[in-house]
């Protein structure tokens, strides 16, 4: 037998929300038109218990189907950071569905499916499953961008990220393709065996497959130069899911790219450091950058999320144990400080999901003293001041690459901080120093969006003073 | 060697207190302005009583850190929650809960919007500014040294005059640049004192001893340097400072002039000195160079200012290059006399800017061509403007001789040169401060608008007379404050001057014949 049962244990999370993806497709042409939340409800229950069985097998340490799925701290770190984002993004779409009038049973049953590729991905050493995770979170992700389909701008949005994505995949593939020329397989632990070995010429090829690999990746997680698709479609995109979609697939990516590095790449480490270090610059510069400019809260949060890829970058830059563990202790406080924002921009927008202008904004913080008080908490956060979890998570970032002696790679990192503080600030100006607004602004007054933020707002707090536990878990995730 | 000699986390009392106290007045109506005033204010005075056994029951006759507490906070870093005082922050600790509660009662008027906002954000600062200096971790200083950036930008931003915005964006920008570079430096220090010892840590009574070779030496200095020059603020770097403070609301610059510039000079005392004690000796003729500078430019350009509040501005800029010059002469008495300066500066700015506020508060303008005569209109105002105009010059018997005279003398100390040159910027601060006080209260009153001014009422009797007490007290008789901070500065002036150290088998004798000697003596 080629499988056995043993195997399916590592992937008990994945099976679970599979499952409940199907049950709402079943149950979904049952519904009738105005109960169509139970879908929602389904989907919430699946994560729910796809994250209770992480949270059980957390340290579990396994591989499966021939090396091809591993269950490790890493993916389960790495999921848990997924299922709390979807886990926010369903509760924030609860009401956003309905106001649109488009609640569909489609929507959440696609978001599982995504989330499940998103699994598979941060839990395998194989090229070519973590190509077929890729492409398979990208459909959704697609699907998802362009929900609203009577909207112009989200079908736009979505038409963009799908060629633009389906280009960066042919190049993912052929790098692949040139590692298994190279060394007859695409498990990362034989390519670094192969690589040990390999002779000067081989590693050149393998340092073009590896640039080839990370255009995929990058793609993924927004690095200058493939971020082009980011602030489109973050700002196109329904709410929720442009906070799902900043949060959910980077941490997937990320983990995937960690081990590709670290693991596969490890006897050429001395190469790619030097790629990464200009990607991680250009990466934090141009997104923080262009964010200076923007009027839009969603296209602003695109931009700055481009920028925090960097940050996380200059932790892989840096490659050593404290970065791979900054990087994920970093998703999982920028977890909490984005879907805050972003739900605060649904907390603002009106019909169509438009109307998400920082403007709107002006005296909103006297309107809305409690959400006011949390979005300038979010905004601080993101700017990396303390008392927040931004500065915890910035702070490890930058120490590892001081660790490893890349001190410039620091010191533009913690520059960009400071140019970041200038548009992150620029809110809470607008929110409580301008003045009020004049005309009557309606704001979207959904329960779970208000529940949301201010949760969201208590985490980024909590985890800001009391970060020892959760960078102890973060850091003990990464044993490659 | 940590002791806490009331067993009992006092220092942790005052310093979350009014964290406590803001989550309070957040749960007050909006609508009961009196009642958040009132319970702020409480809290205010109630963490300056309890911070007075600081004072009564400090150990002058050791530099050791005092009334410690240590709690393991980021485990994985041994990053710890460690406090303390020893001679050197007792007094701005004190100078803090001192002066936030007389700057508070400034409020009461002239806060008329978002009243409630504007408490919480008083009380916030006052977690945030204390803070700073009981830290004995260097994260934990950290942490605290950008928290209380919050509360000084929503409070200039908020409650400012019309340009708060950019002035607001302008000084927290400024800041945060300069210490985010800081943060660099932080994390390299931590890496290389592992280096050179073996041990991570991110205690500064451990790091203060590190034997960081010279050229390491160079890079994080100036790492520091920039971040604490920038909030001093010294030459050049003090353009943000005239915009923060004529924006800012009088609170505002009360605080920001009497405790957070202060955290620049003790940022310096606390870091520069002991933990790159080559650097300091080698870079101490350019700092002297700067301070000096800024000593006479912040006296030239107070001289022509048409408004009170940014000639108060300049004149700190001035101030507080005594300070640094005191500071980097590098003698005991110089030391000394910085620390004296830098109480008396938050002690005589921190009514000029009170003063200015008062009369600001009822004729809206602080132009001083505006004023005119005002000693036969309000002569209890005029009297206590002339006794903090006189503190301000350092006129023997006040508190500010008392600074600048022990400036001066460790200045002529290190190099007489400068002790005499900088005897003649006295000249200067006294022409720019008495050419204003003539033109605001003497000759006729020539504004009629002038006519309905009134006097002094007793909420403003209240909070300068106790600014007053301080003026006379440390003018008369010093030595209760320089009894105080006397072994420390000497510890630290023997951290200073200590030999260089390259490798680290080297350093652990010196470390070891030192603690022999401590011992011993």
């Amino acid at each position: 037998m080629l499988y056995s049962t043993h195997d399916l244990v590592a992937i008990i999370p994945e099976l679970i929300l599979t499952g409940f993806a199907f049950a709402i497709l079943l149950i979904d042409l049952w519904l009738p038109k105005r109960a169509k939340t139970v879908n929602g409800l389904l989907a919430l229950f699946g994560v729910v218990f796809s994250f209770a069985s992480v949270l059980t097998m957390y340290n579990t340490n396994m591989s499966a189907f021939n090396n091809m799925i591993v269950m490790d701290r890493a993916s389960n770190f790495a999921s848990i950071v997924m299922l709390l984002t979807a886990f926010v993004a369903i509760v924030m779409s609860f009401d956003f569905l309905k106001r649109e009038d488009y609640n569909l049973g489609e929507y959440y049953e696609v978001l599982l499916f995504s989330i499940v590729a998103m699994q598979i991905l941060a839990s395998t050493y194989s090229l070519i499953v973590m190509f077929i995770a890729v492409e398979t979170l990208s459909i959704g992700m697609y699907i998802l961008t362009g929900f609203l389909r009577n909207k112009d701008e989200s079908v736009e949005g979505a038409m963009k990220y799908f060629i633009l994505g389906s280009f960066a995949s042919t190049f993912l593939v052929l790098g692949i393709g040139m590692f298994y020329g190279l060394f007859g397989s695409t498990d990362l632990n034989v390519i670094r065996m192969g690589l040990t070995h390999a002779s000067a010429f081989y590693k050149w090829i393998a340092i073009l497959a590896f640039l080839f690999v990370f255009v995929g990746f990058g793609f993924k997680i927004a690095a200058f130069p493939f971020h082009s698709w980011t602030p489109d479609v973050y700002a196109s995109a329904p709410t929720p899911m442009s906070a799902f979609m900043s949060v959910a697939p980077k941490a997937a990516a990320f983990l995937a790219l960690l081990r590709f590095v670290a693991v596969g790449m490890g006897p050429i480490e001395a190469n790619w450091t030097k790629i990464l270090w200009v990607i991680a610059v250009a990466t934090m510069t141009f997104g923080n950058t262009v964010a200076l400019w923007q009027k839009d809260l969603k296209r602003l949060l695109g931009y700055s999320s481009i920028a925090h890829a960097g940050y996380m970058l200059v932790g892989i830059t840096a490659a050593n144990e404290l970065g791979y563990g900054a990087v994920m202790f970093y998703l999982f406080a920028y977890l909490f400080m984005n879907l805050g924002a972003f739900a605060v921009a649904e907390f603002i927008s009106q019909k169509e999901d438009r109307g998400t202008e920082i403007e709107n904004l002006r005296g909103f913080g006297y309107k809305y003293p409690l959400i006011g008080a949390a979005m300038l908490v979010f905004m601080f956060c993101l700017a990396g001041v303390p008392p927040t979890a931004g500065f915890v998570g910035k702070y490890y970032l930058f120490s590892a690459a001081v660790k490893s002696h890349l001190y410039w790679l620091a010191v533009i990192g913690v520059i960009n901080s400071a140019i970041s503080a200038y548009f992150y600030l620029n809110i809470v100006v607008v929110m409580y120093m301008r003045g009020e607004q004049e005309k009557e602004v309606n704001v979207f007054n959904s329960v779970p969006v208000k529940a949301v933020i201010l949760l969201t707002a208590i985490c980024v707090l909590y985890i800001g003073i009391f970060p020892s536990s959760f960078l102890s878990a973060a850091l003990n995730s990464i044993a490659f | 060697m940590d002791m806490n000699q009331l067993h009992f986390p006092i220092l942790s009392l005052i310093t979350f207190l009014p964290l406590v106290g803001a989550f309070i007045v957040a749960l007050i109506n909006e609508e009961h302005e009196n009642l958040i005033k009132y319970v702020t204010f409480a809290f205010l005075v109630l963490d300056f009583i309890i911070s007075l056994p600081l004072f009564f029951y400090f150990d002058p006759t050791t530099y050791h850190m005092q009334f410690v507490e240590r709690v393991p906070w980021i485990k994985s870093l041994g990053f710890q929650y460690y406090v303390g005082v020893d001679g050197i922050s007792l007094f701005l600790v004190l100078l803090t809960t001192f002066l936030t509660p007389l700057a508070q009662l400034s409020t009461w008027k002239a806060i008329d919007k978002k009243v409630k906002l504007f408490n919480i954000t008083i009380l916030l600062m006052q977690t945030g500014m204390l803070g700073v200096f009981i830290s004995l971790d260097m994260f934990l200083f950290y942490v605290f040294w950008e928290v209380q950036l919050i509360p000084m930008y929503l409070m200039i931003g908020i409650w400012g005059g019309p340009n708060r915005v950019f002035a607001t964006m302008k000084f927290f920008l400024y800041t945060f640049a300069g210490s985010v570079l800081m943060m660099v430096a932080i994390m390299a220090l931590y890496f290389l004192h592992h280096k050179f010892t073996g041990v991570y840590t991110s205690d500064m009574v451990k790091l203060m001893q590190s034997p960081l070779p010279y050229h390491l030496q160079l890079w994080l200095f100036l790492a520091f340097f920039i971040a604490f020059a920038i909030k001093v603020p010294m030459w050049p770097f003090h353009t943000w400072l005239p915009w923060a403070h004529v924006e800012a609301p009088t609170a505002g610059s009360v605080l920001l002039a009497g405790i957070l510039l202060k955290m620049g000079t003790y940022g310096f005392l606390r870091f520069n000195l002991p933990m790159f004690p080559d650097m300091t000796h080698a870079f101490a003729i350019l700092i002297i160079i700067l301070a000096v500078i800024g000593i006479f430019y912040g006296a030239f350009v107070a001289m022509v200012q048409p408004d009170i509040k940014k000639l108060v501005a300049y004149s700190s800029v001035s101030h507080l290059g005594y300070s640094m010059l005191g500071m980097f002469a590098l003698t005991q008495v110089g030391v000394e006399g910085s620390i004296m300066q830098m109480i008396n500066h938050g002690i005589s700015t921190g009514a000029l800017f009170l003063l200015v506020g008062i009369v600001y508060e009822r004729r809206h303008t602080r132009l001083i061509s505006e004023y005119g005569g005002l000693a036969s209109l309000t002569p209890a105002y005029a009297a206590f403007f002339m006794i903090f105009t006189l503190s301000s010059i350092a006129v023997p018997g006040t508190n500010g001789f008392v600074g600048e005279f022990m400036v001066l003398l460790g200045a002529f100390l290190y190099k007489h040169i400068w002790g005499i040159l900088v005897a003649f910027g006295g000249i200067f601060s006294a022409t720019y401060m008495l050419t204003m006080y003539k033109r605001v209260f003497f000759n006729k009153v020539t504004n009629p608008k002038n006519l309905g001014l009134s006097d002094m009422n007793i909420r403003e009797w209240l909070y300068l007379v106790p600014l007053l007490v301080f003026v006379f007290w440390i003018g008369i008789y010093p030595s209760t404050f320089l009894s105080k901070m006397r072994v420390s500065v000497e510890h630290l002036l023997k951290q200073v001057n200590r030999t260089t150290v390259v490798s680290p088998a080297k350093s652990e004798q010196v470390s070891m014949v030192k603690t022999v000697v401590v011992k011993k003596g």
